[in-house]
């Protein structure tokens, strides 16, 4: 998967969760026998809040866990859903394996490209998109697909990836 | 006791070690990267696979321990075969710089790979590239491009110094070693990783370049650095005296002692060796401050030490020892002023700022030899020979290695101590504020170039050895206070560190019993310590 690199205007917010989230913490840590074992759902909840994973994020995460932020970074780094840039408010992560390869996927990352005028990789520059290519998404009987957000998208011709960017805010 | 078969070998060993201690203590090595004895098992290189009669597949000897009855094969064509495949995924993105690579001739990868490689490499694809010489902190490069990802490094930081700086990043064959953006490598042990590091991954930023290692000479020697004692080897550079502009000492290794430093070193004492090829070390006999000569020799500095000693009653002569002294230096000091009967001797200067301490390693007392000054017998606080030598009750004063000027005792009264003083006699090693207002400054060997002991904090003798010559005209202390003695005329059969210490211990009860060969190379408790420790 290619991450997204292009860094917008960065979130201000301070970063804490709140307290509900806090016990949240708590509780998901509570289920491990080594609590670091929730750092994943937590790093996911902080995904969710802060926007992405920054490297405050990280080190405020860390602080929840009596880790190294190195250690934590070790894991958002070896991960592919957790976004160190900040990221479009829809994100368009089309499936570049060999099934939907062999049935047009690359025509239809340059279609991609060409509509909304950024690379692989990029946000647009009102905020609304990334565009990313990801491996085989286990939905190879209706290739070629795309993951918009969390739902699929089978069976994809450059005319219904037109009807779904409209869709999208 | 477990009892096992390796290589057809019957061997012994203590319950819970594991197959590559086991094959060791059988004498046969078995090929590793992450396995370190001073650190967790990681299973991560899978180059330490041997067979087990009765198990399917090779097995990897670090995360198994030897058992009754196990019959382990460590060069079966089995294990062969799968140590060079091993070999062969380590270095499918290596960049093969060795040429260029300061591990070279010290690295593992080279070593096992002329061992157990496979000559004939088949990748053909581009390499992965990953940042080159990066400097993680004060003391550590990074070329991420070499590193097996033993994960050794990663695990020194985590339960060693529990610091954690270190991680390992992104993931396959895109994984490297690096430290959470914005910080640096910089805990007090940082040193550590690049003698652990298997290969050229991590390097010593103030080694690496200065000598290929195979011009490095070896002598085994104690850190001087804090009353621990570390045992150390003294990497030298005889053999290239070109490099580095003439820099003798390359640099210092660590060397293995359970009960001392384990396989440790922090880097105040790693690179805390920089003074004996300064610029101001000194290496002629000199007066100064209407002192005798310039420069003089040491037949002339001795005689006249020897009058100017023998001209001040006893009660006029102040000596202040140093806890950086040799046991040696000081019992031949002991017997100096027994015969002069000299009673203003101490060796306590407090340090300006009280150093801090650590549970690994670093001692507050940052000495080597302190308990062997007690224990040897040169007085204890020095602060009443400063007020002596204020009131102007002193005409002589001897200073060892001490910059009166660095301790805690106030500017104005070490100044006035010095200047109402008529004879100022300093010995030490490198220039400082006190030796600059001294009439006579003597230059010390540093302990890098002569033989001796100290007795660390534990009370554990340990003999440092003689890894270069002395700089200059620079002589050991004991000899010049020998010398001063032979000329006083007292009989003084010493011609060696060794004979001073024989003397010790026929003296001193403490040492009762010891000799050089007895402490070593790891060092004898003194007899006190060691009923403490046996009570
Ligand atoms: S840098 Fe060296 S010690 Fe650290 S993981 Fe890489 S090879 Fe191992
Ligand atoms: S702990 Fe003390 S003896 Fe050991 S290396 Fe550091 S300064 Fe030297
Ligand atoms: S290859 Fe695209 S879903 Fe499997
Ligand atoms: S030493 Fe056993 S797996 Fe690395």
């Amino acid at each position: 998967m290619t991450r997204a690199t292009v860094a917008r205007t960065p979130v201000t917010t301070p970063i804490a969760f709140s307290a509900e989230q806090l016990a949240e913490v708590r509780r998901l840590q509570s289920l491990y026998p080594n609590p670091r074992g929730a750092l994943l759902p937590v790093l996911h909840m902080a995904q969710d809040t802060f926007g992405y994973v920054s490297l405050e994020v990280e080190e405020y995460v860390a602080g929840l866990f009596s880790l190294s932020p190195a250690h934590v970074h070790e894991v958002v780094t070896f991960y592919t859903m957790y976004f160190q840039q900040p990221k479009g408010r829809h994100v368009v992560s089309v499936c570049h394996n060999l099934s939907c390869h062999l049935a047009g996927a690359g025509t239809l990352v340059d279609h991609l490209k060409q509509r909304l005028g950024i690379d692989v990789g990029e946000t647009t520059e009102d905020g609304r998109i990334t565009l990313l290519t990801v491996e085989c998404l286990c939905a190879c009987e209706a290739a070629p697909m795309m993951q918009v957000d969390d739902r699929y998208e089978l069976n994809l011709t450059p005319e219904k990836i037109d009807r779904i960017l409209e869709g999208l805010q | 006791m477990p009892k096992l078969t390796i290589n057809g070998k019957d061997v012994e060993v203590p319950p819970g070690t594991n197959l590559i201690e086991a094959a060791r203590l059988a004498g046969f090595a078995i090929p590793h990267y992450c396995y370190h004895p001073g650190l967790s098992i990681a299973g991560q290189c899978r180059l330490c696979m041997v067979d087990i009669e009765k198990t399917p597949r090779p097995t990897i000897a670090c995360n198994t321990l030897a058992a009754d009855g196990m019959v382990v094969n460590t060069e079966t064509d089995r294990v062969k075969e799968t140590r060079r495949s091993i070999m062969e995924f380590h270095l499918i993105n290596h960049p093969l710089d060795c040429p260029v690579c300061d591990q070279a001739g010290e690295c593992w990868l080279q070593i096992y790979y002329m061992r157990h490689g496979l000559y004939d490499p088949r990748m053909t694809d581009e390499k992965v590239h990953k940042p080159k010489a990066v400097p993680l902190g004060p003391h550590v490069m990074l070329d991420a491009e070499r590193c097996i990802l033993c994960s050794r490094c990663v695990r020194f930081c985590d339960e060693i110094t529990r610091t954690g700086e270190i991680g390992i990043f992104n993931r396959g064959d895109h994984s490297e070693i690096g430290l959470f953006p914005g910080t640096d490598l910089a805990n007090r042990y940082s040193g550590n990783v690049v003698d652990i590091c298997p290969v050229g991954a991590l390097t010593d930023r103030d080694f690496r370049f200065q000598v290929r290692v195979w011009y490095l000479d070896t002598a085994k020697s104690v850190c001087p650095n804090c009353a621990r004692g570390c045992n150390i080897d003294v990497h030298v550079n005889h053999r290239r005296p070109h490099h580095n502009e003439g820099r003798r000492v390359a640099r210092l290794k660590p060397r293995f002692n359970a009960q001392v430093n384990k396989w440790w070193l922090c880097d105040e004492g790693r690179y805390g060796f920089r003074f004996v090829d300064d610029p101001d070390r000194l290496s002629l006999p000199a007066g100064k401050n209407g002192g005798p000569p310039a420069a003089t020799t040491w037949d002339d500095t001795i005689r006249s030490l020897a009058e100017t000693l023998e001209g001040a009653r006893p009660d006029e002569i102040g000596v202040i020892a140093s806890p950086r002294m040799s046991n040696e230096d000081l019992f031949a000091l002991r017997r100096l002023t027994e015969r002069l009967g000299v009673t203003h001797v101490g060796f306590r200067v407090p340090p300006a700022k009280p150093a801090d301490d650590d549970d690994l390693l670093l001692r507050a007392d940052r000495n080597p030899n302190t308990q062997g000054a007690e224990l040897v017998g040169v007085g204890a606080d020095a602060k009443p020979i400063l007020d002596a030598a204020r009131a102007g009750r002193v005409r002589v004063l001897w200073v060892f290695h001490h910059d009166l000027f660095a301790s805690a005792w106030h500017e104005v009264e070490v100044r006035q101590a010095l200047e109402r003083v008529p004879t100022v006699i300093w010995s030490g090693t490198n220039a400082n504020r006190t030796s600059e207002l001294a009439h006579w400054v003597l230059p010390s060997a540093a302990w890098v170039e002569r033989e001796g002991t100290f007795t660390n904090f534990q009370g554990r003798v340990q003999r440092f050895r003689r890894a270069i010559e002395p700089l200059g005209d620079a002589r050991p202390d004991w000899d010049v206070i020998g010398r001063v003695l032979a000329a006083l005329g007292a009989e003084v059969k010493a011609t060696r560190a060794e004979h001073w210490f024989q003397e010790l211990a026929s003296t001193v009860s403490a040492f009762a019993g010891m000799t050089y060969r007895t402490i070593g190379d790891s060092g004898q408790i003194v007899a006190a310590a060691q009923e403490a420790a046996t009570r």
